[in-house]
Parts: C-alpha cells; sequence; structure tokens
C-alpha cells in the first residue's frame, strides 16, 4: 500500500466516522405546546382558550400547586367548513405520518390510532418515519400524493415544516399529533400536551418541594431535540425566578437509563448534597434511581413523564417524585379532531391534551405490576388490546 | 523456511525494527490528570475513580474487538447494534428467569457470531468495504430488532447478570477486570501466537499475504467474529449494569470503541497497533468522558474534545506515515 492510498483511506475514514456520529443523532419523539398555525381564518375562543387554561389548573391541582397559572395563550377556533367532506364508501381516508415503532411510547401511539380508525370505520394511510425527520419528509409526499381526506403528522423535527405546508396546500387538512411546528406550517390544529406545561409544572413541583432551596440538577433527553429543548427551556425560566434554587448542572441523557446512570453517577459524586433532580424522562430516571442506590444515598425528589417500568422500580420504596403523562394514546383525540375537520365543525387551532399527573403518594393508583415495563400509564386502551401488544 | 514463514517473519521482523512507540495518548493522559488537578481537584474522588474504570470497562472490552479490526485493515461499525441486540436477546428468552439465563446466552453468542461471520463474509467473499459492510449490518440488525419486538422488547434482564455489570471484585469493577483479561489475552495473542502475526500481515498486506500462502480470509473473518463475540460480551455488560433493555443502545453506532482504538494510535489503515495503544486510548478516552460530565460541559463538549483527540490521533498518524514514506524513498535513492 503507498502512502498516498494509506492517507487517503485513513483521512475517508476518519471523515466517514465523523459523518456517521452526526447522522447518529437523530430526532425521536416531537415537541408539544401552542398556537399559530398559519392556516388561515382563525377567531378567538374563550371556550378554547379555557380548556387549555384548565388542563394546566387540572395538572397544576393533581400535583399539590395551588398557584401555577397557565401563561397567556390565544388559542383560535378554526373555520373548517372548507374542508367538509362526505365520507367514502369505506369510510373516512386519513394518513398518519408515523414515528415508526422506534420505542414502546411510538409503538402504543400508533396501536392506539389504528384501534381508534377500527372503531370509527376510517381507513388509515400509514407512513414510519423510524424516528427521523428527513424520511419524514418523504413519507409526508407520498401520503398527501394519495390525496387522503385528511392527515395527521407525528412531527418528527423543524425539516418537515415545508412538506406540511405543502400538504396543505394542496388542501388536505393537517392535523399536528404529539408535537408541535413552529411558524407557517399550514396545519389546522395541533393536538398534544403542553411541553412548557409539563416542564413548569416538574419545575414547580421541585421548589415547592424544597420550599424554594436547594441544588437542583437538570437531565433532558437528546441535546438539539425539539422536545427536550423546549422542555429545558421552560423549565429554567421556572428556576431562573427562584433565588433560592441554584441550578448546578444541565445534563443530557439520550434517554438511555444506561447512560441516565452513567451521568447521576458523575453528578453524585461531584454533588454528593444535590436537592432535586428535574427529569423529562421517566426512563431517565430508572438510572438515576439505580446510580444512588448503588452509591447507598437516598434518591433525592425528581420528576418525570409517566412509565410503567420507573412505577415498578421504586415501588414500596421512599423515593419522591412527581410525574405528568404524555399519554401515547394521545392519538385517537388527533384523530377525532381530523374527523371534526372533515365534518365542517370549527376546532380549536390548539388542544392541550389532558392526562394525568401524580405524585409518590399515588402511585399505588398508577403502577401496573400485571403489565410490562413498555407500558406508559395510566393507559386507556383496552385490556385485550394491550394484551395483544404484549404490554400487559 | 517456507514462503508463508517468511512473510511472517519478514512482518514481525518489520515491527521489531519499527516499534510503534506512539506516546501521544501517554502525553494526553498526563495532561489530562493534570489539568483535572488543577480546575476540579474533585475529580480525584474514590467516586471519580471508580467511574473512570466503570468506562475504562465499558468502552475497552468493545475496544480490544475493534483493535483486532482495525489492525486487519477493516471497521467495525455493527458492534452498537449487536450490543443492542445482546440485551434484546438476554430479556426475550430468560424473561428475567435466572435458570433460562444459559439458554439466552447461547442464543445471544449465535447471534453475535452470526453478525461477526456476516461481516466478515461481506467483506471477504463480495468485497464490500469493511465500513459499508458493517453500517449495512448495523442497519440491519437494528430492523431485525424492531421487527422482533415491534419496537416494545418483552422481558427482563436476569438479576443474575447484576454484577457483570455493577459489581465489584477485589473494590474494583468488574467490568474493568473482564476488560484487563481480555486486553491480556489481546495482547499475547497478537505479540506471541502465529494467528497475531497473520492478522498484522494481512491488514499490512493483504494480497501478498494471500500470495504467500495464507488464508487471509479466514484470518481477517475470525476479527470480525471476535469483535462480534466482544460486543455480544459488553451487551452482557450494559444489560447487567442497567437491568433493563435500554432500546437507546441499539440506535447508537457506539463509536467509542473505534475511537479509542484510534487514539491510543492503533491504524486506520491496518497492520500496524497493539493492545497497549487500546488501553492507553481506552484509559485517555474514559478519563475525557467523566472529566467532561465534572465540568459541566454538556454534550458538545464531549463530542468536542473527543473529536479533537481523534483527529489528533488521525493526523499524527499520517503525520508517521510521510516521515517513513520520506525515509523509505531516501533509502531507494542511495
Amino acid at each position: 500500500m503507498t502512502m498516498a492510498q494509506g492517507r487517503g483511506r485513513s483521512l475517508l475514514t476518519v471523515t466517514a466516522v465523523a459523518v456517521l456520529a452526526l447522522a447518529g443523532c437523530s430526532t425521536q419523539r416531537e415537541g408539544t405546546n401552542s398556537s399559530a398555525n398559519g392556516s388561515g381564518a382563525c377567531e378567538g375562543s374563550s371556550d378554547a382558550s379555557a380548556q387549555y387554561k384548565q388542563t394546566w389548573r387540572k395538572s397544576a391541582s393533581a400535583l399539590g400547586l395551588s398557584d401555577v397559572e397557565a401563561p397567556p395563550l390565544e388559542v383560535c377556533q378554526v373555520d373548517t367548513a372548507e374542508y367538509a367532506t362526505e365520507p367514502g364508501d369505506d369510510g373516512y381516508q386519513v394518513a398518519l405520518a408515523a414515528q415508526g415503532p422506534t420505542n414502546s411510547w411510538a409503538l402504543t401511539n400508533e396501536e392506539a390510532f389504528r384501534y381508534a380508525a377500527e372503531q370509527r370505520d376510517v381507513e388509515v394511510l400509514y407512513a414510519s418515519a423510524n424516528g427521523d425527520a428527513t424520511k419524514q419528509v418523504d413519507n409526508i409526499q407520498q401520503l398527501a400524493a394519495q390525496q387522503p381526506d385528511a392527515m395527521v403528522v407525528v412531527p418528527m423535527g423543524p425539516g418537515i415544516t415545508g412538506q406540511v405546508r405543502a400538504a396543505a396546500q394542496q388542501g388536505t387538512p393537517v392535523v399536528l399529533c404529539a408535537g408541535r411546528l413552529e411558524g407557517n406550517h399550514g396545519a389546522v390544529t395541533t393536538v398534544t400536551r403542553s411541553y412548557e406545561m409539563q416542564a413548569t409544572l416538574w419545575a414547580e413541583w421541585l421548589i415547592e418541594r424544597l420550599d424554594g432551596q436547594g441544588k437542583v440538577a437538570m437531565l433532558s433527553g437528546i441535546p438539539g431535540v425539539p422536545t427536550a429543548e423546549y422542555q429545558k427551556a421552560a423549565a429554567e425560566k421556572v428556576f431562573a425566578k427562584e433565588p433560592g434554587i441554584k441550578v448546578v448542572a444541565k445534563e443530557y441523557t439520550d434517554w438511555s437509563p444506561t447512560r441516565a446512570k452513567t451521568v447521576a453517577a458523575s453528578l453524585l459524586a461531584k454533588y454528593p448534597d444535590l436537592d432535586g433532580i428535574w427529569s423529562d424522562s421517566a426512563i431517565s430516571d430508572l438510572g438515576v434511581v439505580q446510580a444512588y442506590r448503588e452509591a447507598g444515598k437516598s434518591v433525592p425528589p425528581l420528576t418525570g413523564d409517566s412509565s410503567n417500568a420507573f412505577l415498578k422500580a421504586v415501588q414500596g420504596s421512599d423515593v419522591p417524585f412527581a410525574l405528568s403523562a404524555f399519554p401515547p394514546e394521545m392519538s385517537t383525540q388527533c384523530l377525532d379532531v381530523a374527523l371534526d375537520v372533515l365534518k365542517g365543525e370549527p376546532v380549536p387551532d390548539f388542544v392541550n391534551v389532558e392526562a394525568a399527573a401524580f405524585t409518590d403518594e399515588q402511585l399505588k393508583d398508577y403502577v401496573r405490576p400485571e403489565c410490562t415495563d413498555n407500558l406508559w400509564v395510566p393507559s386507556r386502551l383496552p385490556q385485550a388490546l394491550l394484551t395483544e401488544l404484549g404490554l400487559c | 523456511m517456507s514462503t508463508t514463514e517468511k512473510a511472517q517473519e519478514s512482518q514481525g521482523r518489520q515491527r521489531r525494527v519499527r516499534p510503534h512507540l506512539n506516546l501521544a495518548p501517554v502525553i494526553g493522559i498526563g495532561a489530562v490528570l493534570l489539568a483535572a488537578l488543577v480546575i476540579t481537584p474533585g475529580f480525584f474522588s474514590s467516586a471519580n475513580l471508580s467511574l473512570v474504570l466503570f468506562q475504562v470497562g465499558f468502552i475497552g472490552i468493545v475496544a480490544i474487538g475493534q483493535t483486532l479490526v482495525l489492525i486487519s485493515g477493516g471497521i467495525d461499525l455493527s458492534v452498537g447494534a449487536v450490543i443492542g441486540l445482546t440485551s434484546v436477546i438476554i430479556a426475550t428468552q430468560s424473561d428475567g428467569a435466572d435458570q433460562r439465563l444459559p439458554w439466552a446466552l447461547l442464543v445471544a453468542v449465535l447471534a453475535g457470531a452470526a453478525v461477526g461471520a456476516a461481516n466478515g463474509a461481506l467483506v471477504l467473499v463480495r468485497g464490500v468495504p469493511p465500513f459499508v459492510a458493517t453500517f449495512a449490518t448495523f442497519v440491519l440488525v437494528q430492523g431485525v430488532i424492531m421487527w422482533w419486538t415491534g419496537g416494545a422488547p418483552s422481558g427482563s434482564i436476569p438479576g443474575a447478570l447484576g454484577p457483570l455489570g455493577s459489581g465489584r471484585l477485589l473494590g474494583l469493577p468488574v467490568p474493568v477486570w473482564l476488560f484487563a483479561v481480555l486486553a491480556l489475552a489481546g495482547a499475547v495473542l497478537l505479540a506471541r501466537t502465529t494467528f497475531g502475526r497473520r492478522l498484522y500481515a494481512s491488514g499490512a498486506n493483504p494480497r501478498a499475504t494471500t500470495m504467500s500462502g495464507i488464508r487471509t480470509g479466514l484470518v481477517v473473518g475470525s476479527a470480525y467474529v471476535a469483535c462480534a463475540l466482544l460486543a455480544v460480551l459488553a451487551g452482557l455488560v450494559y444489560a447487567g449494569y442497567i437491568g433493563y433493555v435500554d432500546a437507546e443502545l441499539a440506535r447508537t453506532l457506539n463509536l467509542d470503541s473505534i475511537a479509542a482504538a484510534v487514539v491510543g494510535g492503533v491504524a486506520l489503515t491496518g497492520g500496524r497497533g497493539h493492545m497497549g495503544q487500546t488501553l492507553a486510548g481506552v484509559v485517555l478516552l474514559s478519563l475525557l468522558v467523566v472529566w467532561m460530565v465534572q465540568l459541566g460541559t454538556g454534550p458538545g463538549g464531549r463530542f468536542a474534545v473527543v473529536g479533537a483527540a481523534i483527529l489528533v490521533a488521525a493526523l499524527s498518524q499520517q503525520h508517521k506515515l510521510s516521515f517513513r514514506s520520506l525515509s523509505a524513498k531516501g533509502g531507494r535513492s542511495r
């Protein structure tokens, strides 16, 4: 082998490894909350705004927080008369641009959608993005080409905005589900649980639990993924208003319990007196709990979404926590809103999905010991479907 | 002396004449330790050093396999998928029951060996570049996992695996013991056995080695299988460490093993490197990983520092190549 060949090969390999490292940083399930869709006819609606605020109040109340107010957000009522259409002989045809079954949340999200569609005699056109925004751009294009009556998109990232707008411009009403897009995306409405709400409630609960004094670490999912970044930013705002709370570390866990355990062990070594952990994921919390237990230390108050694996892991212990669900079954609600659009009924441009929020005191009401670690609790899916999916 | 023996002797002599005393990773380790001492004195707490040792074990086990493949002139990007696959197999086949663990282990080992053999076959039989072949396998295994589990792997990890990942022996983490034993075995394999000499020869000049009668296909294929089996072991260690099927493990390329070997000085061009270099790279990378968390740099800082270390290592290798080439030219002109 000549020197030039060796050098060329070496450089090629290093470059390729670097490219792959970047490619490995793909997105997962996406962002939440809010508003302005750019689809046009939108009038302020007191009912829709009240629903948005009520979801905040209910969730805050469930965590024992009395003075948390939803940030101002004008929710509009969208006139959908232009989309009104009669179902075909086989019912409505609704496309689902899904994340793809890359994890149990996405699997449940999609199966709940299929189940609801079957119940409502809706034909589903399905495309899986395998968790990748670039793939989803193609998916949306291909689904739109089949001219479905409506399209439900679980957004994988801001990169799909143009394709969503293109689908909307060809006359297909689009519902963004379990995530959100910014700017002029053209979707009729967004149906999701507000990420800002989740993050704020977790932060407020920690502050209350710590009486406004203490050192806190923040654990987020994958850097750069909107789901993680929106929540992190919202929590930072809350903590910034509390002079007694000192955020001593901000780390990422990749939503991997293995990585979370390593990170938590490092934090524990550096801050043995950590008072609380703000986390955006109960899956990451699994690693945190293990790190503390192996170090022989009490687990500080921590937060996250609502996983059966975590509840089973801490059942019978004194781990203090506050969880707020990001229910995969919200896809059912997305389908219902899409059907409302096809009937020409006005819909809010943002639906803040209601879901369970609870603390360690209510653990026994939510844990499902007979079900697997993959279940997201509380589940509204029928038992037969949970069994079929191997979740219970 | 037969042609084969002459080729091996030639390779061995070449290595003896030009020992690869790459001090860069050792200097790097010293620099990190010194910087840590000045900037973050708490870095040298027993808890932190224990974390470094855990990292050494996690990264090192796969890095040993990666070293074998790199020396053979290849690269293995499928190790992350094999680690994830192992975790899924253990959970589904044992369902958390210790008595079913032997069966689950057998299936995991067979699956790992199959992936390694597939990598070797793609590279050797079909002539697919190692980078492409092993990346294709990485994607394929991910697809198999998704198809098999539907995105939600059933079962759980048996408790008997726990000590493998999070246990301690004589005060040190079990993974670091595993790494130490395997690295020693790997060092002996490379330096003292016929297989080792043939591996170097196959990586340095596969055509000449083949022409000298060595079955390079078997040698290189064995390296891929060994790498996959070590990834299986790493999968078992990870499964024991966390006790859950971690879906994210199968989705990451696990480039740390390549980074460690390359940072240590193992050549990406094949035919050069030894376990001592891998050990140095593993230790340096582990120190950096833990220190970055201590510094609170976030993932950006970690990626930047590790990436810079890889680049420096690769550039220093090129520099050495240039120097040698010039020396060789000078020799010929005389």
